[in-house]
């Protein structure tokens, strides 16, 4: 296992150097940052010195060696926009997002996984068929277009919850709601899959020859083995979450990581963006190794394997 | 006796009190909540913020030297309340109003003014003027507490304007006592000011927040006790942050506009906020030279195409205006306005008839492939749809139009370089600015970035006027003569075709007419910063239904 988890740490950090090395150089192709910080009517003159005063006047390999020194040392740049170490706006940040995180994981689980086992145990019938019309609604739905419907129906027009914004509870339930719409058809799909292999096991006909009830094989037996494979998803599905936050936290004024990925692209922050990415990556690189590492625990024929 | 002398005596001073001091005149309470797209850097440090963030935020808690003519637009008095040029041109001595305050009681002096512009122009300022200011400023002296004297390497005419937040946000003014005690990294997070709002609380990412001053402010002071400044990207959630009450006001795109209306919201147009122009790149190189768009009357046939009042209608659901000349409008210092309103109202024209004919004669009679790149600065996504309704209606008169968009950032890339863009025509914008001559020296001058007219090696003739009248009006004492040389140069471009102004537009708001009373903007600035104190409470101005 240790050596599993070292050749994982290993992959992790040859991914991070690509992953900066790809969000350096095309983060400069699509503009300057000055362009968007200067007036139509800026003078060469001030363009220029601007540049300068921003370090971005030397050749980009210059730069790129500047952004590889510091970056070994932890130091990501200092954000151009607002003036402040692009690691410590990650950061304040960074707890805005994860508070929505666990509920919009867990949202999705309440419904997705019943949704799968029903559909699973009712296959081919309209039980069936109406879960996968979900699941495909969940994937189809764009979240900026299903954010803006939930604001106007719950909002505005029944004055139940708030539009937007950090707040109490009730600042909470749509935005959740957007995340885990996404992820609801996720969990039902990988579930029913899921269900109606582990229903054609062995196991499970001797559970059923030996008298045990269908409610008891199907949700305690079937849905346990069958949860396994959905436990291996939440890396992809927790990273699913993270990048989406982009939309959701754009629609819903929610100053988390989603929205300052969204403002480092605006004004071509790039030491922002360069911050935002890699840490992003490793969040994601984190939650994953956890996770198969989680799962080798949980399913020894992986650590067989 | 004596009681009935004692409750006439009340009933007087209860009279006499009614009739001077309004109603509600002396409470100062509820909050101001404002929605707005973008805080830009969301910082308080008036030298780390571009014009727009200094204009939505940062303008709430901070004077700037020169301010606002509120009835016309354009530049007017701010801290200094007049300013005067000396005879030789080479400085500007500014008369700050007397009684001025920091929101910490220290006094606003000129060593405040001389600290301000000098941190303005220094190494760590990331002002888009430092360097101008940089090369163009001399030394700023105090003359006395109220007086400051800004010398200038040659005559700077538009230095007063330059400094006023009707143009650029380098007028804003600074403690320098407090900077100077509690250091840059303490004043970033604990910043003061001497504006009508007090600074409470930044939250990065969602909301700046200000309190009222309670004392009388020359800006005005304010009748809401508190002030919220909310950042919401998305423009439908700002409406409906508008609709719940959860915001007051909410600025808005054109195309929201018809929606707000509908759902009962007021929405409020601020006049001569920009212009939407169309322009043609680099139509004196010599690898244009056979090009259609080399030619001044192919240009002028192309306006003609343009049916203006349609795009307002359709796009702009109305609430924009036939334009002035490019980037004059009708608060532009030292111009003929009116003159040149008659002018632009028949220059600019809808006659595809003659625009056809015009292009028969220099010998398109069946068009000419044209490219266009259609592009919107940030905050102007409304540009978008009229660059395509202007290609529209150049197709009409038989143009083959190669229309491409692109994004802002990845334009502006191209209009330096310009290669790309030599013999095309563009969208572009100007912002609603009292001061002519900057906007033309970014446009046109051999040595800009746009130089659209000739560059350092090609100035021909047209070139050549313009540069001359913008190198004397540059140095023009005389406002008569000043007037007469901003319309010298404003005729020599616009009868180039080079630059074309498709519509006058607006600032855009929503508002909730429960959570704030009526108000007007000021003219030609799009930003709420300094309108925030003069916004009344529901009950102290209601709308007109």
């Amino acid at each position: 296992m240790k050596r599993y988890i070292a050749r994982r740490l290993m992959q992790g950090v040859v991914l991070l150097c690509m992953v900066g090395t790809i969000v350096f150089f095309l983060g400069r192709l699509t503009g300057n940052p000055v362009d968007l910080m200067m007036p139509e009517d800026a003078t060469a003159e001030d363009r220029a010195a601007l540049i300068q005063t921003l370090g971005l006047d030397g050749p980009i390999l210059d730069q790129f060696a500047i952004f590889v020194g510091r970056a070994i040392q932890g130091d990501l740049g200092t954000s151009i926009r607002m003036r402040q170490p692009a690691v410590e706006a990650f950061f304040d940040r960074l707890p805005n997002t994860l508070v929505l995180l666990p509920w919009a994981i867990l949202l999705a689980m309440l419904l997705g996984i019943p949704l799968g086992v029903v559909a699973a145990v009712n296959r081919g019938s309209f039980l069936d068929r109406a879960a996968g019309t979900v699941a495909v609604l969940g994937i189809a739905m764009p979240s900026f277009w299903l954010g803006i419907l939930l604001i106007f129906v719950f909002s505005v027009e029944l004055g139940w919850l708030p539009s937007g914004r950090m707040g109490g509870p009730a600042h909470y339930v749509l935005p959740v709601i957007t995340l885990a719409a996404f992820l609801v058809a996720g969990f039902m799909r990988i579930t029913r899959s899921a269900m109606l292999e582990v229903m054609e096991s062995e196991f499970v006909k001797l559970a059923r020859i030996k008298g045990l009830s269908e409610g008891v094989v199907i949700w305690k037996h079937c849905l346990r083995n069958a949860l396994i494979p959905v436990l291996t998803l939440w890396g992809v599905f927790i990273g699913n979450l993270i990048t989406g936050a982009i939309v959701t936290e754009t629609v819903f004024a929610w100053p988390g990581i989603g929205r300052l990925t969204y403002e480092a692209v605006i004004y071509r922050d790039f030491p922002l963006l360069q911050a935002v990415i890699i840490l992003k990556s490793i969040l994601i690189l984190s939650i994953n190794l956890g996770v198969d590492i989680l799962y080798a625990y949980v399913d020894p024929r992986i650590r067989l394997a | 006796m004596f009681r009935k002398i004692a409750r006439v005596a009340t009933l007087s001073v209860a009279l006499v009190v009614a009739v001077t001091v309004p109603p509600h005149a002396q409470e100062q309470k509820g909050a101001l909540v404002f929605a707005v797209e973008s805080l830009g850097a969301q910082t308080l440090d008036p030298i780390l913020e571009g014009r727009p963030g200094n204009a939505v935020y940062q303008a709430v808690m901070y004077d700037s030297l020169v301010g606002f003519d509120l009835e016309k637009g354009g530049v007017g008095p701010g801290v200094a309340e007049r300013w005067e040029l000396a005879p030789d041109g080479l400085a500007w001595t500014f008369y700050l109003r007397p009684g001025q305050t920091f929101h910490n009681g220290d006094k606003l002096t000129a060593h405040d003014v001389k600290f301000s512009l000098e941190r303005q122009m220094g190494p760590n300022s990331l002002a888009s003027a430092a360097a101008s200011m940089r090369r163009t400023i001399k030394s700023i002296e105090v003359i006395e507490d109220l007086t400051v004297r800004v010398q200038t390497t040659s005559p700077q005419i538009g230095l007063p304007a330059g400094l006023s937040r009707a143009v650029a946000p380098e007028g804003a003014i600074m403690p320098k006592a407090y900077i100077e005690r509690v250091g840059e990294e303490e004043f970033r997070k604990k910043p003061i000011g001497s504006g009508p709002w007090k600074f409470v609380r930044n939250v990065p990412g969602d909301r700046i927040e200000f309190t009222a001053v309670t004392t009388p402010h020359w800006r005005g002071r304010p009748q809401f006790k508190d002030l919220t400044i909310l950042l919401v990207p998305e423009e439908s959630t700002r409406v409906a942050m508008v609709r719940t009450g959860e915001a007051a006001i909410a600025s808005i795109g054109p195309e929201t506009m018809l929606g707000a209306t509908r759902a009962g919201l007021e929405v409020l147009s601020v006049p001569g906020t920009m212009q939407a122009v169309f322009q043609f790149w680099g139509t004196y190189k010599p690898e244009v030279k056979d090009s259609p768009i080399a030619k001044v009357r192919v240009r002028q046939a192309l306006s003609l195409a343009i049916d203006r009042q349609q795009v307002i209608e359709h796009v702009m659901n109305g609430k924009a205006r036939r334009p002035h000349p490019f980037a004059t409008f009708a608060y532009t210092d030292y111009f003929s306005a009116d003159r040149w309103k008659k002018w632009a109202d028949e220059a600019y024209r809808y006659d595809p008839v003659l625009a056809k004919k015009i292009l028969a004669e220099e010998g398109y009679p069946n068009g000419f492939e044209l490219k266009f790149a259609n592009t919107a600065l940030p905050g102007t996504q409304f540009m978008v749809n009229i660059g395509t309704a202007v290609a529209d209606m150049w197709t009409k008169i038989g143009i083959k139009v190669t229309l491409k968009h692109y994004e802002w950032g990845s334009f502006a890339p191209l209009e330096r370089n310009q290669g790309p863009l030599i013999g095309w025509a563009s969208m572009y914008r100007t912002a609603g600015r009292p001061d002519a001559p900057w906007r033309y020296d970014g446009a046109f001058s051999p040595e800009s970035i746009q130089r659209l007219l000739g560059d350092t090696d090609n100035c021909q003739e047209a070139c050549q006027e313009y540069v001359k009248t913008a190198r004397a009006l540059g140095s023009e004492l005389d406002k008569t003569k000043r007037t007469a040389l901003t319309d010298r140069m404003v005729e020599v471009t616009a009868n180039t075709w080079t630059v074309v102004p498709i519509l006058e537009g607006m600032g855009y708001y929503a508002i909730n007419t429960k959570q704030v009373g009526q108000f007007d903007a000021i003219a030609g600035r799009h930003e709420l910063g300094d309108v925030f104190e003069r916004i009344p409470r529901p009950e102290q101005k209601p709308w007109k239904k």
